[in-house]
């Protein structure tokens, strides 16, 4: 569950400017997600390469490919003789004519402003190292992220509306029994880590009851069981997203139902339903739903524990991976991809408030 | 002051009591006056579920500090006898938390009436420990060499796609003669196998050397065969024969061929030299001879090709065993040396004399690892003692007093899981601490000085809090630990790099909130400076809220920790819940309560955190005041 609090709008209060229209605020705030995804991304690169050289994998024929690869991205340095200035050479090619290549690692500031060329002009993001030698690191993302996605969307698609109604169910049944079940069951729920809840889901329906199965089904799978597959997944997704949604609607409803233009509609001569229908969830919704915008990115990075204990082979478990083969290209593609997920769930959050209720002006003076 | 020298006298006179002769109603206060924490605190108390959960947060802490420090279990040493023991709190034989375990669909021992457990625990032994058992009435029939199988039929088939490769099986050589009645029954079975596969062609013969007397030629005739060996030489001209009974199989290119042979019986008259040597070539337990390996020095058979089994029957058993008594009553008789015994004498556990034998032995203290001696062997010219076996029960060979109870059971390493658990919580809720104090520290100054400050000061802060909170805390961690090696200041560091981002957010919303305020006006006019305007007035009016978010940044250090161990970036050198939880979870399926009991102690303790963390929020927010 992401911390909608953190995202909420009073970061900008301190500005000074008296007028500023909602464009130049939504144009400042893109502006400025970038300069931070550049400035997160630039940093963790340089960390990254500043990790000691891990030797790739495979055989000279392997190992040469990989080198010349790094070559032409400019991340190595290549001579015929050897160099003792650039210290140790990395890897030395064998050649049928006595003579031989070395290479030298690059100096990483170098290596930063090639990798800054390289996705600029080529979008060439790098290449595997050791976990799928020589594969081009968005083939590698690009064949995982599938799995990532559908089941975010799946999980979207159950929590949201579960989530939503059993908020409004315990706003309406206020300090009733009904609310008290749901609200306790959502605190508890809500506190159990992920892979607690993963463990139990796991025990009760794979090895106790042997309905589904145990681990995500491999591709070659019957259909059936693919989709068996999902069923866990994205219960366990889904699960504190419920819980989120929940106690999130029914603080909204909560605070609605009690103000004083619900009052007013009463008052009126609506009818309960009228007023809540008309009145107090049209006003409940406006914190919601960028909520869900914001949950929907922002859960991809969530669910790593997950893949990794359901073997589901998603960019999640694709960051285990290449930590475990230590290769750290692919790694940093993947942190970029968890980066800019988040940065971007941030700015929708924020600029959704405004679009969806004019009341609220993003950037305007306290 | 000019007028300090001006002499104004008073006197009684000048004073009057206004009230002298008025009657006063008002009443003095009989109520204590309160301040914003005694309130808090009142309400804090009112709510009852956030009282529960600090109870039991309590609890918690205090058994994470105690645990580890006064269990004297094992944690350390790896001790694999005692790899996963059920969790034990009663007494065994109460049915419930008793040390036992069921086990379902065990292959049944059926000669020794035992499940088949692994050859860890001797027969005896399980048989003590046995609870309970049921067996499967009807047998179920596998395809696969089991030990404790039975019956069934060979197979004997030949690789597919490859031509002029036959199976052979012989039989080790035979003397057979024409006046034994030797004969030679063979049972096959024609049951059709799978797609791919065809009974095929074979032929049954006699080899010894370049003699072959033919018993069955190839063909297809899957009937019982049943010959008289010794009628089979007369016919063949010969007296005697040392030869080898031998089963070949055609191969064809097409696909796998096979027979099924389900008894081989080789047999002569009751005064033949070497009616037992058939009998020890003969195959009458299909799923016997497929257990026995051609390399063997049992096996009177080898093979060329694919020997395997099919429809081996196999008894499955559903049993309840307590694993305490498999472990530590095992009374195994063991043999010592005089030399352990001369010890044990000397270090005074025991008294024995070796003159008088056996019944000589007395136990002194609890620490003596043997409780009977069965008997002696005594050397043979000097008559000296040379060794002794005698019965000691398992636990006192483990080094316990008395059989020991572990609360949640033990893990693969023999460790206790009950210590281990709360041993890991202890580092957790350690790192949880510190990280918060930090992060409440600084985070707390920053926004202080942001949201005091305002202006282009606030800007700049808000900026780089922004980008710092912008970079995923698994993205902070795994650098950290990548640059700076995996240990516990690392993860502190780690955690603290970006975790006093929300303390400073939410002081500086603080901050906005109460610098606007009329007793901070009136303070600013007194002329009080910035520090004592930050520390003496605006926060402690802000601090409630601040706190509380500290309270929840400890369950923040706690799931991080957990969550990294899930990810292999666990934390290493110390007690760590994570890694303990992510190395038992390969055991999920097998021994669920090495995941199931720590999990409920991490959800119980994360429960509490939250339901005291959300008392707490809820009675220092002063809009709720007056509200229940």
């Amino acid at each position: 569950m992401a911390d909608l609090s953190a995202a909420l709008p009073f970061k900008y209060t301190g500005m000074q400017e008296e007028d500023r229209t909602m464009a130049k605020y939504v144009a400042k705030r893109i502006g400025l997600a970038f300069m931070t995804a550049f400035i997160i991304l630039s940093l963790t690169f340089i960390l990254v390469k500043l990790l000691p050289f891990e030797r790739p994998i495979g055989g000279d024929a392997q190992q040469i490919a990989y080198f010349d690869k790094q070559y032409n991205l400019g991340y190595v340095y290549r001579f015929e003789f050897e160099r003792p200035e650039y210290g140790g050479y990395l890897y030395k090619t064998p050649t049928d004519h006595g003579r031989a290549n070395y290479y030298y690692q690059v100096p990483v500031m170098t290596q930063y402003v090639n990798w800054l060329k390289n996705i600029v002009t080529k979008w060439d993001w790098g290449y595997s190292k050791t976990f799928q030698p020589n594969v081009a690191a968005s083939v590698i993302i690009g064949s995982r992220i599938g799995y990532s996605i559908r089941l975010n969307i799946l999980s979207v698609i159950f929590s949201v509306p579960i989530g939503i109604l059993l908020g409004i169910w315990a706003a309406l049944k206020k300090n009733t029994m009904t609310d008290h079940t749901i609200s306790t069951m959502v605190m508890i729920f809500i506190s159990i880590p992920s892979f607690v809840l993963i463990s139990f889901v796991l025990r009760i329906f794979c090895y106790n009851l042997g309905w589904l199965p145990s681990s995500w089904p491999t591709d070659s799978a019957a259909t059936a069981v693919k989709i068996q597959g999902y069923i866990i997944p994205v219960f366990c997704l889904s699960f504190s997203s419920i819980c989120g949604y929940c106690r999130f609607t029914r603080a909204e409803l909560c605070e609605v139902m009690e103000s004083d233009y619900l009052l007013l509609a009463r008052t009126k001569g609506l009818t309960r339903s009228q007023a809540i229908v008309r009145h107090a969830m049209k006003n409940a919704m406006v914190p919601i739903f960028p909520s869900i915008l914001a949950e929907f990115i922002g859960i991809l990075g969530g669910s790593m524990i997950l893949e990794q204990l359901y073997g589901i082979p998603g960019i999640g478990k694709l960051f285990v991976l290449s930590l475990n083969y230590k290769d750290y290209d692919i790694l940093f593609v993947d942190m970029a991809i968890f980066t800019t997920l988040g940065l971007l769930a941030g700015i929708l959050l924020d600029l959704s408030y405004g679009f969806i209720d004019p009341r609220i002006r993003m950037g305007a003076k306290k | 002051m000019a007028d300090t020298n001006k002499n104004i006298v008073f006197r009684e006179d000048d004073f009057v009591l206004i009230q002298k002769d008025k009657r006063v109603t008002d009443k003095k206060l009989d109520t204590k006056p309160t301040t914003f924490f005694k309130d808090a605190l009142r309400r804090f108390r009112k709510n009852k579920a956030s009282v529960a959960g600090s109870i039991i947060l309590g609890i918690l802490v205090v058994l994470t500090i105690l645990v580890p420090m006064l269990s004297p279990c094992n944690i350390t040493t790896v001790s694999t006898p005692e790899a996963f023991l059920a969790p034990k709190l009663f007494e065994a034989g109460t049915g419930f938390w008793d040390g036992t375990r069921k086990s379902t669909r065990i292959v049944y021992d059926v000669d020794n009436e035992i499940p088949a457990l692994s050859d860890k625990y001797s027969t005896a032994a399980i048989k003590a420990a046995l609870v309970k058992i049921a067996v499967d009435e009807e047998p179920t029939r596998v395809d696969a060499a089991n030990p404790y199988g039975q019956g069934g039929v060979v197979v004997l088939a030949t690789d597919a796609a490859i031509e002029n490769k036959n199976l052979v099986m012989a039989s080790k050589a035979v003397d057979f003669d024409t006046n034994g009645e030797y004969r030679l029954d063979v049972v096959f079975s024609d049951e059709e196998g799978v797609s791919g596969s065809e009974l095929g062609e074979y032929a049954v013969y006699l080899k010894s050397g370049d003699d072959v007397v033919m018993l069955r030629d190839f063909s297809r005739d899957y009937s019982a065969l049943s010959v008289n060996i010794s009628e089979a030489l007369e016919k063949a001209g010969l007296s005697s024969l040392h030869g080898q009974v031998v089963f070949e199989v055609k191969s064809a290119a097409s696909n796998f061929q096979y027979i099924l042979v389900e008894s081989v019986v080789l047999s002569a008259k009751e005064t033949a030299a070497n009616v037992e040597e058939l009998a020890e070539v003969s195959i009458t337990d299909a799923t016997d001879f497929v257990n026995i390996s051609d390399t063997s020095l049992l096996s009177y058979w080898s093979c060329t090709g694919r020997k395997g089994i099919h429809d081996s029957l196999i008894y499955y058993c559903d049993f309840t065993i307590d694993t305490y008594a498999l472990v530590y009553d095992d009374a195994d008789v063991l043999t010592y040396s005089a030399t352990d015994l001369n010890n044990w004498i000397a270090a005074g556990y025991c008294t024995y004399d070796y003159k008088v034998g056996p019944e000589s032995f007395v136990k002194l203290t609890d620490d003596c690892p043997i409780d009977v001696v069965e008997s002696q062997t005594v050397m043979g010219i000097t008559k000296k003692l040379s060794s002794i076996t005698a019965r000691g029960y398992g636990y006192r060979k483990l080094g316990y007093d008395k059989p020991p109870k572990f609360l949640f059971g033990t893990d693969a390493s023999g460790f206790d899981l009950f210590k281990r658990a709360f041993a890991g919580l202890r580092t957790s809720l350690i790192l949880g601490v510190c990280t918060a104090a930090f992060c409440f520290t600084f985070g707390l100054i920053w926004g202080s000085i942001s949201g005091y400050f305002g202006g282009n000061i606030d800007i700049w802060m808000e900026r780089f809090c922004e980008i710092l909170g912008g970079v995923p805390w698994i993205v902070v961690m795994t650098l950290c630990i990548l640059h700076l090696g995996n240990n516990f200041f690392t993860f502190v560091l780690a955690l603290c790099l970006t975790g006093w981002i929300s303390t400073a957010h939410r002081t500086r919303t603080q901050f906005y909130r109460f610098k606007g305020r009329e007793y901070v006006l009136a303070s600013r006019t007194l002329g009080s400076s910035d520090l004592r305007l930050i520390f003496k007035h605006i926060l402690p009016n802000s601090m409630g809220t601040i706190i509380t978010s500290s309270v929840l940044m400890i369950t923040n250090g706690i799931y991080s920790e957990a969550t990294l161990a899930y990810l292999n970036l666990g934390l290493q050198g110390l007690q760590s819940f994570g890694v303990m939880m992510s190395t038992n979870q390969s055991y999920l399926g097998v021994y669920p309560n090495l995941v199931i009991f720590p999990a409920v102690v991490m959800a119980l303790m994360m429960i509490s955190f939250n339901l005291f963390g959300n008392g707490l929020r809820d009675a220092f927010n002063p809009a709720l005041k007056g509200t229940e």
